[in-house]
């Protein structure tokens, strides 16, 4: 088993970087009130590993009985009916999923499923709870519709319904349903937390682990602890023991994604944006997602950009990633703002150099 | 002074163009020309002021001498000619323009005088004898002295086109010298010549030209007056070719002595309208001698040709049916000119003579069989309805009526405008009992079936026309209409427009057929002639018959067009209808592969937006895909001295954000049905980048084929949901194991290198049973099966990086199924979609699957070579295998196996992605071949590939 998922905490009391955050859940659950949660903040944080354990705490062990159940639904959509394929993820008292999965159809996911079982009364009233949790991943990849369509049901069905959202931004979460909740933020663990999740972990599979090194996995990470933690053991299975001149392999994606910055910067010609293109699509297909890609390129280039461009091509970025958001095919802005870049590059270079 | 020699030019463009024209007209009708005595009357006036201007022109033009020598005889009917031919009031405009140098206030009273003159006089008769001796006068003086004059005529005429009216026509010319056929494409220049330089003569074009495209040639020609046509014939003038001669086309030409013409030789004859240089006179003096010697030959039929190219508005012939024609001008053309006996009807002649004799035997064959119903029986070959076919606008009504008419029959026509449903009446007289209200009335007032029989003298006819546009208003039509058929005592003529319309298949049955044939486009021409003639139109004949072809042999709409266009001007040439029907022309459907070619040609500038847009929108969302894949590849003509590429570079940054714009308003439009944006988006998608960048294609990579490349984005977004849906699967898969439940993002982006690094390594660096040992137990403690482990591999490979799976012995990735599948019995199944749970889709399709297993059988072998090389290598290790395991056992192994994978392939295939497509056929073979040792190897690589 990856150390990520060996070492994950399972109740609220392991948990050692969000601590605060964990006591005063603890507290919110065992005043038996729980209001509707809202979870936020960038990957990698430990806001699932929170709601899990939160989850346990309020149910039990029953809470880590879970059934994958991969169910199409038949919903009636006006004049048609439509199918929606949706996995979720239940146990007695919970029910978690990504209704974002379900693309622009996640209205009627939110619209008929999800108030299908927010309404109904969990059988087992046995139970120290009168209600039934529902774990909504991804919530700000839902659609404006179905954000709204969300907020009747949270108020309707709150007697016997708590909502769990987890998301990664909450400005892409409308209003009205955030106030409907108590937000929490889970802040990523500064590289001082990530050390030190590190060190617990190689102490407990008795690695050697040179401190400095440590504290590059860490600052490598980007102040990710999942991927902190699985970067560690891909350089243990590299190489053991550590030296803390190890280089950290890069992720798959991230290589390549510097690969094509280079090869951005080194020319900037139709040729070289076709060649772009190919390199953007593979990644594409690779599933990774094209805000990612945005992102991790722009983070590429200014790496190698001269000072007074980068204001201009962060603009750029930014502009086109909206823009990408507002669109569907993916590929048109990232190549947009590629010969964007291009023309914007070269324009500099001759003006510099002539 | 440049004003001067222009408008001296002009003046005698036109006289030369006028000249053949009242020597011809003259002999059909001697009362057209001019007497002599009244020219004499206004000579001295138009002399004297023609020899001023000559002398003014002499200094400039010294070619122009002997025009001074002329013999006053022939100066004055020249003037007289010249002065006849140009109205008043344009006269006036060019004197204006000379005003500086010239009397005005004189000029200009002399100028008018004499055609007021003239006009008068035209009425008065003549002797017969004056126009005789003037053109022997002419065809005397032609070759010997006044050649010069031709010649000079036609010089002047040159400069004054090409210089002002043609130069920019001739830059379009140039522009289309882009694409690369013919060897020195768009390097010479090409000429311009009189509109009439090639009047009469015919060519056909062989092989490649130097310089031209064929169109361009042809285009050229027509354009002076000159016909094309396609294969040699004895009425061929040239044969147009520069290389390859050797074809069929040239050896009939040799055999009818047909003369040869290179590109060059066009170019000088065209030329040779061209001013005054000393070896093209001869040419032209030929032409003209030419069009004398078939004037007096034929002089009907060479009055209509020499009339035509001459093109410009002369003789007082058509002037005469202009003034006709505006009295009755509300009427029309289509109605006006619409055959008035059967022979005017243009082409399908036969046709019209078989409805003729079908109608005209209608009554003994039908009614009188009727009376000894023995005889019926006999012809059965005759049938009582007819069924007239043919596209619109080709005469079926029009036939039908007019044979109807001729043969004392009253017509009674039906026509889309008139209900024809079933009709609810019990009436059973006659066909109109059960027709049309329309008839149904007719019938109550004793007009049709009950005369019909009883009084023969007055014979009906029904004409249902347009059936195939019998439609949901007139609900059994069809039926109704043959059971009227056979009941029917009158002929009944069908008019439809298309045949083979699954709505007519039954009664067709019932009907003789008569299909019209669309007219060729000379008949179409030939009367178009007429047409134009009693319109006082001029028009040449090359240009109706363009005409005739653009409209794709529609009299009627060919008609309209003309029509129109005599609404605006009375002469009409070539280059008119060409850009009149340029944009009528185009109902045809385009494919997007055209419509983006013509967007990003070199000169799609000059298109109109318009055109734009309906190319854009041939297909919505095909075009932006098109245009998206390939504006790259075009070295914009906006950038022109573009160094290092700057320019193009911009513009291709603006035409990427555009493209990108074109998506977001898609999305506007398919979410939110906004569909009134789809010009906008057809713009921003399309137009904008096309408008930016169109120019020259280049190739980007060596090897590529210089043409658009089909979109890429429909593949790579069907690649793309079939790993999403892999990467669920995958996702799916780890949840259930409940160790852990990261995001399908988090999953992929961080996961992934982890997973596969575990499932992997241990292959690499640790002995065979060992790593197996291991990776089954990491497989098992996610739940991750062999599919997830190809997704997982399948994800990570990039272009360009090395196979994650590259230095794993075959031996050990085979032993790792092996074991695998050995665990499964004893695993503890977690998977969600591999319990069989009523409701579920993924198992009912693997249920279905299996079923299906035999029948793969057949796709097979061919395709071998789209297998992987680790198949070899994977064969030669199952060989190993054999050697440990019993072979009955690997047998049924073997067997479970392919069954699995195919499950696996066609649950893919199932969740509806494009791409898994091509795997069926590597797995298929692998079942076709399950008892063979390669069988496994053929899975194996089949799955590796997915």
């Amino acid at each position: 088993m990856l150390w990520v998922d060996k070492y994950r905490p399972k109740t609220l009391d392991q948990i050692t970087v969000h601590e605060d955050v964990a006591q005063n859940l603890k507290k919110l659950v065992t005043e038996q009130d729980c209001p509707h949660l809202l979870f936020y903040g960038p990957p990698g944080a430990g806001k699932k590993t929170l709601i899990m354990a939160l989850l346990r705490q309020m149910f039990g062990n029953s809470a880590e009985k879970v059934k994958v159940e991969n169910r199409t639904w038949k919903v009636d959509a006006g004049s048609r009916s439509i199918d929606i394929e949706l996995t979720t993820l239940a146990s007695a008292n919970h029910i978690e999923m990504s209704p974002s999965d379900a693309g622009f159809q996640d209205r009627y996911v939110v619209q008929e499923i999800i108030k299908e079982m927010a309404k109904n009364r969990p059988i087992d009233t046995k139970g120290k709870k009168g209600f039934k949790v529902l774990l909504l991943n991804e919530v700000d990849k839902l659609s404006r519709e179905a954000q709204h369509s969300l907020r009747r049901t949270m108020e309707k069905y709150s007697a016997y319904c708590r909502l769990i959202l987890c998301c990664n931004s909450s400005s892409r979460v409308i209003e009205a349903i955030r106030s409907r909740c108590l937000n929490v933020r889970i802040n990523a663990p500064n590289e001082e937390q990530i050390v030190r999740a590190l060190d617990f972990i190689s102490k407990k599979e008795d690695l050697q682990l040179p401190s400095g090194f440590a504290a590059r996995i860490a600052e490598k990470s980007n102040r990710n602890l999942r991927r902190a933690i699985l970067s560690l053991e891909t350089c243990r299975v590299q190489q053991y023991p550590f030296s803390s001149k190890q280089t950290i392999p890069p992720m798959d994606w991230e290589e390549y994604i510097s690969e094509i910055a280079s090869d951005i910067m080194k020319e900037q010609s139709p040729k070289r944006l076709f060649q772009v293109r190919g390199k953007l699509y593979e990644l594409l297909i690779n599933c990774i997602p094209p805000e990612i890609i945005l992102k991790r390129l722009l983070y590429e280039l200014l790496k190698k950009l001269d000072a007074e461009l980068k204001l201009e091509v962060c603009h750029w970025a930014a502009y086109y990633e909206h823009r990408m958001r507002l669109g569907q095919k993916a590929i048109f802005h990232l190549e947009a703002f590629v010969a964007k870049f291009m023309s914007v590059y070269k324009a500099f270079l001759i003006a510099t150099f002539g | 002074m440049s004003d001067i020699r222009k408008w001296f030019m002009k003046s005698h463009d036109k006289n030369n163009a006028s000249e053949s024209k009242p020597t011809n007209q003259a002999k059909p009708s001697p009362a057209k020309p001019q007497p002599p005595k009244p020219v004499d009357g206004g000579q001295d006036s138009t002399g004297k002021r023609k020899t001023s201007k000559h002398v003014a022109a002499d200094k400039n033009k010294k070619d122009e001498k002997e025009a001074q020598e002329l013999p006053a005889k022939r100066k004055n009917t020249k003037d007289s000619e010249d002065l006849q031919k140009r109205l008043p009031k344009k006269i006036h405009l060019d004197d204006d323009d000379d005003e500086s140098d010239l009397l005005p206030s004189k000029r200009k009273s002399v100028d008018t005088t004499p055609i007021k003159k003239l006009n008068s006089e035209s009425g008065r008769e003549i002797p017969l004898k004056s126009p005789d001796l003037e053109k022997s006068d002419e065809d005397d003086a032609l070759p010997i002295k006044s050649g010069g004059r031709g010649r000079g005529g036609r010089g002047a005429s040159a400069p004054s086109s090409s210089g002002r009216g043609r130069g920019g026509g001739r830059g379009g010319f140039m522009n289309f010298g882009e694409r690369k056929d013919p060897p020195h494409k768009g390097e010479k220049e090409v000429p311009e010549g009189a509109p009439d330089c090639l009047a009469g003569l015919t060519f056909v074009i062989s092989g490649t030209l130097d310089s031209l495209e064929r169109e361009e040639a042809e285009d050229l020609i027509k354009r002076h007056g000159g016909g094309v046509t396609g294969s040699v014939s004895k009425k061929t003038n040239y044969l147009l070719c520069d290389e390859d001669i050797g074809g069929r086309k040239s050896s009939k030409a040799k055999e009818l002595g047909t003369q040869f013409l290179t590109e060059d030789g066009l170019f000088d004859m065209i030329r040779a309208s061209k001013p005054a240089k000393a070896p093209p006179q001869e040419e032209s003096k030929k032409l003209v001698n030419k069009f004398v010697a078939i004037q007096s030959k034929s002089p009907q039929k060479a009055g209509v040709k020499v009339s035509q190219p001459s093109g410009s508005g002369s003789a007082s012939a058509p002037v005469k049916p202009k003034t006709e024609s505006s009295v009755q001008s509300s009427l029309m053309w289509t109605e006006k000119y619409r055959p008035k006996v059967p022979n005017d009807i243009i082409g399908n002649q036969s046709l019209v003579k078989q409805l003729h004799d079908w109608l005209a035997h209608w009554n003994e064959q039908f009614l009188d069989t009727g009376k000894k119903k023995g005889k019926k029986q006999s012809d059965t070959g005759s049938k009582k309805a007819v069924l007239l076919s043919g596209t619109p606008g080709i005469g079926k009504t029009t036939s039908a009526k007019l044979v109807c008419k001729m043969l004392g029959f009253l017509a009674i026509e039906v026509n889309a405008s008139d209900s024809r449903g079933k009709a609810d009446s019990k009436i059973v007289k006659g066909i109109s009992g059960s027709n049309a209200n329309s008839i149904k009335e007719l019938v109550n007032n004793e007009s049709l079936g009950a005369q019909a029989d009883r009084v023969k003298d007055s014979k009906t006819v029904l004409i249902m026309d347009e059936v195939d546009g019998m439609s949901a208003g007139d609900r059994g039509g069809i039926a109704d209409l043959i059971a009227s058929i056979k009941i029917s005592k009158i002929p009944i003529i069908c008019i439809c427009n298309d045949r083979y319309s699954q709505k007519l298949k039954s009664l067709v049955n019932y009907c003789l057929l008569l299909n019209f044939r669309k007219p060729t486009k000379q008949q179409m021409a030939k009367r178009l002639m007429q047409v134009a003639k009693a319109e006082g139109l001029q028009v040449n004949e090359i240009a109706l018959e363009e005409l005739a072809e653009r409209v794709h042999g529609d009299m009627r709409m060919a008609l309209n067009q003309l029509h129109y266009m005599s609404l605006s001007k009375s002469v009409i040439d070539y280059d008119d209808i060409r850009q009149r029907l340029l944009s009528s022309s185009k109902d045809e459907d385009i494919s997007p592969f055209t419509a983006v070619d013509k967007l990003f040609s070199f000169n799609a500038g000059k298109l109109k937006m318009d055109e734009r847009i309906n190319l854009g929108m041939s297909d919505p969302d095909l075009v932006p895909l098109l245009i998206q894949e390939n504006y790259i590849n075009y070295r914009p003509s906006l950038a022109s001295k573009d160094d290092n590429d700057m320019k193009r570079m911009k513009l291709i940054a603006r035409a990427a954000e555009s493209i990108a714009d074109g998506d977001i308003v898609n999305v506007q439009i398919r979410r939110y049905r906004q569909w009134q944006l789809s010009q906008a988006s057809t713009l921003a998608s399309s137009i904008i980048p096309a408008s930016l960048l169109h120019g020259q294609r280049e190739i980007l990579e060596p090897g590529e084929r210089n043409y658009n490349r089909f979109g890429g984005w429909l593949g790579k977004n069907s690649t793309m949901g079939k790993n999403f849906r892999l990467l669920e699967d995958l996702q799916v898969h780890i949840l259930s194991s409940r160790e852990s439940s990261p995001g399908r993002g988090s999953l992929r982006l961080d996961y992934l290198k982890p997973l596969l690094q575990q499932l992997t390594e241990p292959l690499r660096a640790l002995p065979k049973d060992e790593a197996v040992q291991k990776v089954v137990e990491f497989m098992n403690t996610y739940s991750i099966s062999q599919e997830d482990f190809d997704t997982i591999v399948e994800l990570s490979k990039f272009k360009g990086h090395p196979n994650p799976l590259d230095g794993i012995v075959p031996a050990v990735k085979s032993s790792l199924t092996k074991a695998y599948k050995e665990q499964s019995k004893s695993r503890m199944v977690r998977a969600a979609d591999l319990v069989t749970v009523p409701g579920m889709k993924k198992p009912v399709k693997k249920r279905i699957a299996a079923i299906l297993e035999p029948s793969d059988e057949g796709l097979e072998q061919g395709e071998g070579n789209a297998l992987e090389e680790s198949e070899e290598e994977n064969s030669s290790d199952t060989e190993e295998l054999e050697g440990t395991t019993t072979g009955e056992k690997l047998q049924s192994e073997l067997l479970s196996l392919n069954s699995k994978a195919m499950q696996v392939e066609l649950d893919l295939k199932g969740t509806g992605s494009s791409s898994a497509k091509k795997k069926p056929v590597g797995r298929g073979r692998g079942g076709a071949a399950s008892a063979g040792k390669g069988s496994q190897a053929s899975r194996g690589g089949a799955k590796r590939k997915r």
